[in-house]
């Protein structure tokens, strides 16, 4: 601390006023330093108990493996890797499109009066707990679109699906908005300036020069759907299949059991099996947090690269 | 383009009216697309209150008669505000607003003072803590002794003042190393050796009623708040003192009035300071704007409807609709029979949670804030290391929930060895999950802080520790403070971290300490959906999704309140 | 007084979760951490912590809704967990005190108990009918033996009504079971398919029996099976066949009076087991006693359907808990 301003009262030691000083900036240190250890001890006791999954469980097949049947201690993680990969597919095709129509028009179309009423609607929306998503899936948007003529099983992905991407369009259309946001007007005047359009200026000018933050959006948001747990528990059903390539869409009408769904299900199912199912949470939690973990490092690097170019 | 003459309409080309509608359709597209996911989820929870409340299972006469006596004036008084005076609409669904969450609050309150600390505790947590920081102003008064003194007081006094030395007890088997022979147990418990000032207070034989020291001890508090304000705001002592005198004898009315409306009188005082101070403080700031005084009718109008049409209905013997969401729901426990189950152990385990989450993610979230924004190198090394951290919060922001529950899982059960499913360890769980949102919005607040400011306190003297906390802080604390609700809004949805961390499916008597078996709000729906029942399913589940709804939308409209004032103030 | 409550907290945890527990208190000691137990006029309160399976589930918590009317102040807890995540997670770590379970404890798990100095104690309570139904429109069987069950739902099993009986139509059986994750595809799995082989693959699993009802009641040529409580709720809309183990034998209807007595074959017993050490205390003990007075009950069978254990099991079991507590 050598640019500390010179004590001016002279009646209490400067030493001590150092001391303390030199405490909070520790103390301060400390709660920052908290956030490694957390990904210190996520990384480590998922990774420990990991280990003694794979100890019982070839790990190979675990990763190649086409069926989870954890009752009958059969692990292989594709079937879950496949539900999870449909679930986030088919929520980005809900989220994605919304989103970033909500983010333009909340950028470029709408008046203050506006603004002020959809942002926050928008923001209640993202605050809305998953447990009551999963709800409206299951009691709510399966009824209705078995009414719609689809057969359904109780249980599916679709509907679960579709519930995901409702609950993630608020961090597409917040994050793409931020983006279009930082846009410098200079660059929509010179658009103007040539003689183009608002449209012009939206999806020639504004959407390509903020598209790295849009990207970004995506991809938290998509990560957001990966790690999504309770809609997917309570209305996607907890049976694992694999993939069916033969019939797509049977695959989004039936049951499927994503990553984090296995996981609850470790926990909370009347599975017969005993150790090894148990061990298997911390195996998919471990595949989980580096999935979600190298996505938001993208994401991250990025919109890093966006902020250079315009501040 | 008013200037654009043959030659450039040639330049364009004729494509000026295609281009036109091809932007509106763009336009309301975008617009529609908004509003789509809006209207959606608006639909939904139409659906659940329909579910919850089941207006239409009502008699027609019931109906007719709310209709008449509530809805009626309403909408006619709406559209007189519509129509002749728009400052006064926005006084009418304030001063309707307010009173609503100021209910709500309260109620969170009662349970606070009924399950978390009793009135006797917190008068006497009160009191060690004026007797402790009286103390600390006349050390630092009379004594100019060296810091290390100062420092040795600072921890001291208050450590004796509300903690004291507890007695202990041990209870360890000694074993042989490697064969695990028992070769004696070691049991010795020790009383306490030192009790601290607030055990002494609650230990007095004589304490005042549980209402009365909630009116010294906290009403009083709120109404030097009270006064302050009016005495700022209108110049005058004399408005203080009566500011603050209204609001004490308003929670004394409370707690007299309370027996005879039947609940007791804690409830009554609560109710009366909680409510009646925002209130009060509103209608005062109209009154004094004297600008829409008419809006201030539309609550009591409302409020007189439906006084006059619970009356009418009950004399003309209209059946009301069939509610799953009643006080039956909100003041019992889960039951087998669906009419009979009810949310409250749920409910106050969330509060205990909550309030578990809040002292101990709030402090860490705003600390970590204030070294990454204010006292982190930005250079060398050490400042790749602060790089580091950033992007390592950023990355646990994203961090699925269920992770953070088996991190909770290894972390609290399995290392620590506490126990599964009781508040601290669900708390802490949960608090992990926000930290990094805390801190994400804690730094943008504090970014948004001018360094004139700073600059000037540096110049004055100031170190840096005094500037952060003289200066820095008190100027970021709105946007900190909504920050923290917005996250505490996602803490109270959480469920699968609940899940893992064994929070059991059914509860039914609320935690009487913070080491007590809870459930919370969605860990109770999650069990509600998986059983049978179709009662449970449509009418107990519905009733509970909008209980939390409620607590949530309350909690985030507040934030955004506060957001909201907060920017236009500076 | 928080002096008090801290020893009070101490003396009700167990040694292992004594040094976090003082750890935390001291920090949530300026947070007011108050102990205020009620007791009720017996003096009876502590807690019960209950885990595991799901099926054992509604008993449990019908048991402890009554067990707490009549004792206030006694906190029991009841959790869905799996019978074998119960006993992993929770039972044998000695953090609940009693676990359910669809099926009878494995051996890992008693070494793992053994391990952490917990004793189980199996106790046979209750237990669930197990219902094959068919379209109510199937005029052709009314009573199905276990060799011809096997034959429909073992792989590479029959394909139609007349593979198993010439006398049946000829037309292909669509199948609805419950899914594989389930406690009762297990049961039936193993007792009843048995050592022909495995329980095929290609049925129509779900997790909502509901969802079973609705396929059998649209289709004459459906079977499926699924716990009594379901059909007890829909018995207008399938028809229930009667079993039985061999074919010499009679046919059992499936009633719960008929489990109960030991007469229809499809019954799947439920356990819990309590552990020695946890009904040494006293409110541990009376609810288990409650338990298993009640477990012979008729409110089991008209509120909850599943079968009420018989009197001699609980008779059995109750003199098994005398013995255990001491008394």
């Amino acid at each position: 601390m050598s640019t500390d301003p010179i004590d001016a009262d002279l009646t209490r030691s400067v030493d001590g006023r150092i001391a303390k000083e030199r405490l909070y900036h520790w103390l301060l240190f400390g709660c920052a330093a908290l956030t490694i250890f957390v990904t210190v001890s996520i990384v480590v006791t998922l990774a420990a108990d990991a280990v003694t999954f794979f100890r019982q469980v070839n790990a190979l097949g675990f990763l190649t493996g086409t069926t989870w049947e954890s009752s009958r201690d059969t692990f292989g993680v594709l079937p879950l890797v496949s539900a999870t990969l449909i679930v986030t597919i088919v929520s980005a095709m809900v989220a994605i499109p919304i989103g970033t129509a909500a983010a333009v028009y909340l950028s470029e179309y709408a008046s203050d009066r506006m603004r002020s009423v959809l942002k926050p609607s928008l923001e209640i929306l993202a605050g809305i707990p998953t447990v009551v998503y999963g709800y409206l899936a299951l009691v709510y948007l399966t009824p209705w679109l078995r009414t719609a003529g689809l057969e359904l099983n109780l249980f599916n992905l679709l509907s679960a699906s579709i519930m995901v991407g409702i609950m993630i369009i608020p961090m597409v259309s917040s994050i793409s908005e931020d983006a279009m946001s930082a846009v410098p007007d200079s660059l929509r005047q010179a658009g103007y300036g040539l003689g183009a359009t608002k449209y012009e200026v939206s999806t020639g000018i504004v959407i390509p020069a903020s598209i790295s933050g849009i990207f970004s959006s995506y991809i938290l948001a998509l990560s957001r759907a990966i790690g999504e747990t309770m809609i997917v528990v309570m209305a996607g059903g907890m049976q694992a299949r694999m993939f069916d390539i033969t019939n797509p869409f049977a695959n989004l009408f039936n049951s499927g059991q994503t990553m984090t769904a296995a996981m609850v299900h470790a926990v909370t199912s009347d599975a017969t099996g005993g150790t090894p199912e148990f061990y298997s949470m911390f195996a998919i939690g471990l595949t989980l947090f580096f999935i979600t973990f190298a996505m938001n490092l993208l994401s991250n690097r990025i919109a890093m690269r966006y902020r250079e170019e315009y501040q | 383009m008013t200037t654009a003459d043959e030659s450039s309409g040639s330049w364009f080309g004729a494509d000026g009216k295609v281009s036109q509608r091809r932007g509106l359709l763009f336009k309301l597209s975008c617009l529609g697309a908004t509003l789509l996911a809006l209207l959606l989820v608006l639909v939904f929870l139409l659906y659940v209150a329909n579910d919850a409340i089941q207006p239409f299972t009502a008699d027609s006469g019931w109906l007719a008669t709310v209709a008449a006596t509530v809805v009626l004036p309403a909408l006619a008084l709406a559209a007189y505000y519509y129509r002749d005076s728009e400052p006064s609409g926005s006084v009418a669904y304030i001063s309707f607003g307010l009173p609503i969450a100021a209910t709500l609050l309260a109620g969170g309150v009662v349970i606070v003072f009924r399950h978390v600390i009793s009135p006797h505790g917190w008068l006497a947590l009160a009191i060690a803590g004026v007797v402790a920081a009286a103390v600390l102003e006349a050390h630092a008064r009379t004594r100019t002794g060296s810091a290390l003194e100062r420092l040795a007081v600072v921890v001291v006094v208050p450590w004796f003042a509300l903690i004291g030395i507890p007695g202990f007890s041990v209870d360890y088997t000694v074993t042989t190393p490697f064969l695990g022979q028992e070769l004696f147990d070691l049991t010795m418990s020790v009383p306490t050796l030192i009790p601290s000032l607030r055990g002494l207070i609650v230990s007095l034989p004589i304490l005042p009623t549980a209402a009365l020291s909630l009116l010294a001890s906290f009403t009083l508090p709120i109404a030097a708040v009270a006064a302050m304000h009016v005495r700022r705001v209108r110049e005058s002592d004399r408005a203080g003192v009566i500011g603050g005198v209204a609001t004490f004898v308003a929670a004394g009315a409370g707690m007299v009035a309370a027996p005879i409306a039947g609940v007791a009188p804690e409830t009554g005082v609560i109710a009366a300071t909680v409510i009646g101070m925002p209130v009060g403080l509103y209608v005062e700031s109209v009154q004094r704007r004297g600008e829409g005084m008419a809006g201030l009718a539309f609550p009591v109008v409302i409020g007189g409807g439906a006084v006059l049409a619970a009356v009418l209905v009950n004399a003309l013997g209209f059946a009301g609709p069939e509610l799953w969401l009643d006080w039956q729901f909100l003041n019992s426990s889960h039951s087998t029979t669906p009419a009979d189950a009810g949310i409250y152990p749920a409910l106050v385990g969330s509060v205990m949670m909550l309030t578990v989450v809040a002292i101990s993610a709030f402090p860490i979230g705003v600390g970590a804030a204030v070294y990454l924004e204010e006292y982190a190198p930005n250079q060398g090394r050490p400042g790749q290391l602060v790089e580091f951290l950033e992007i390592n919060i950023a990355n646990l922001a994203g961090v699925p929930s269920v992770v953070y529950g088996v991190l909770g899982l290894a972390l609290f059960v399995r290392t620590a060895g506490l126990q599964s499913g009781i508040v601290v360890v669900g708390g802490f769980t949960i608090a992990l999950l926000i930290l990094p949102i805390i801190i994400v919005s804690a730094q943008e607040a504090i970014r948004g802080v001018p360094d004139s400011l700073r600059q000037a306190s540096y110049g004055m003297g100031a170190t840096k520790w005094q500037t952060v906390r003289s200066v820095v802080l008190p100027r970021a604390m709105p946007g900190i403070l909504t920050g923290t609700i917005l996250a505490l809004g996602r803490a109270i949805g959480e469920t699968a971290p609940l899940l893992m961390v064994g929070v059991a499916a059914v509860v039914r008597i609320p935690p009487n300490s913070f080491f007590g078996l809870f459930s919370a709000m969605p860990r109770q729906i999650y069990s509600w959906s998986r059983l049978i029942a179709t009662d449970f399913r449509y009418g107990v589940l519905a009733a509970g999704v909008l209980t939390l709804l409620i607590v949530m939308l309350m909690m985030n409209a507040s934030a955004i309140v506060l957001r909201n004032k907060y920017q236009r103030n500076s | 007084m928080a002096d008090n409550q801290l020893g009070r907290t101490v003396d009700a945890l167990s040694r292992r979760k004594f040094i976090a527990t003082a750890g935390a208190t001291g920090a949530l000691a300026v947070a007011g951490c108050t102990e205020n137990e009620a007791s009720d006029e017996d003096g009876l309160s502590g807690e019960v912590v209950i885990k595991g399976s799901s099926t054992v589930f509604p008993v449990s918590d019908a048991m402890a809704e009554r067990f707490m009317e009549e004792h206030e102040a006694v906190n029991v807890t009841v959790d869905s967990t799996g019978s074998g995540g119960g006993f992993e997670n929770h039972f044998c770590p000695g953090d609940s005190d009693i676990n359910g379970a669809s099926r009878p404890i494995k051996s890992e798990e008693e070494s793992l108990c053994a391990e952490n100095d917990v004793t189980p104690m199996e106790m046979q309570i209750a237990g669930d009918a197990l219902t094959m139904a068919v379209s109510p429109e199937n005029d052709w069987v009314d009573c199905m033996s276990f060799d011809e069950m096997a034959q429909i739902w073992q792989e590479d099993g029959a394909e139609t009504w007349a593979d198993v009986n010439s006398e049946w139509p000829d037309e292909e059986f669509t199948l609805y079971g419950p899914d594989t994750t389930s406690g009762t595809f297990d049961w039936f799995t193993e007792n009843v398919v048995g050592e022909g082989g495995n329980h095929r693959t290609d049925y129509e699993p779900t997790e909502d029996d509901n969802i079973i009802v609705e396929g059998l009641q649209d289709d004459p040529y459906a079977i499926g099976y699924f716990g009594y409580a379901y059909y007890e709720e829909n018995s207008d809309r399938v028809k229930a066949l009667d079993v039985k183990e061999s074919e010499g034998d009679d046919c059992g209807e499936p009633s719960l009076q008929a489990a109960q007595a030991g007469e229809y074959p499809m019954a799947r017993p439920l356990f819990i087991y309590p552990s020695e050490e946890a009904v040494q205390r006293e409110e541990v003990y009376e609810f288990m006693k409650f338990f298993l007075e009640n477990s012979s009950a008729e409110w089991i069978a008209d509120e909850i359907g599943y079968v009420p254990s018989s009197q001699e099991d609980a008779d059995a079991n109750l003199s098994a808990l005398e013995d255990a507590a001491g008394n």
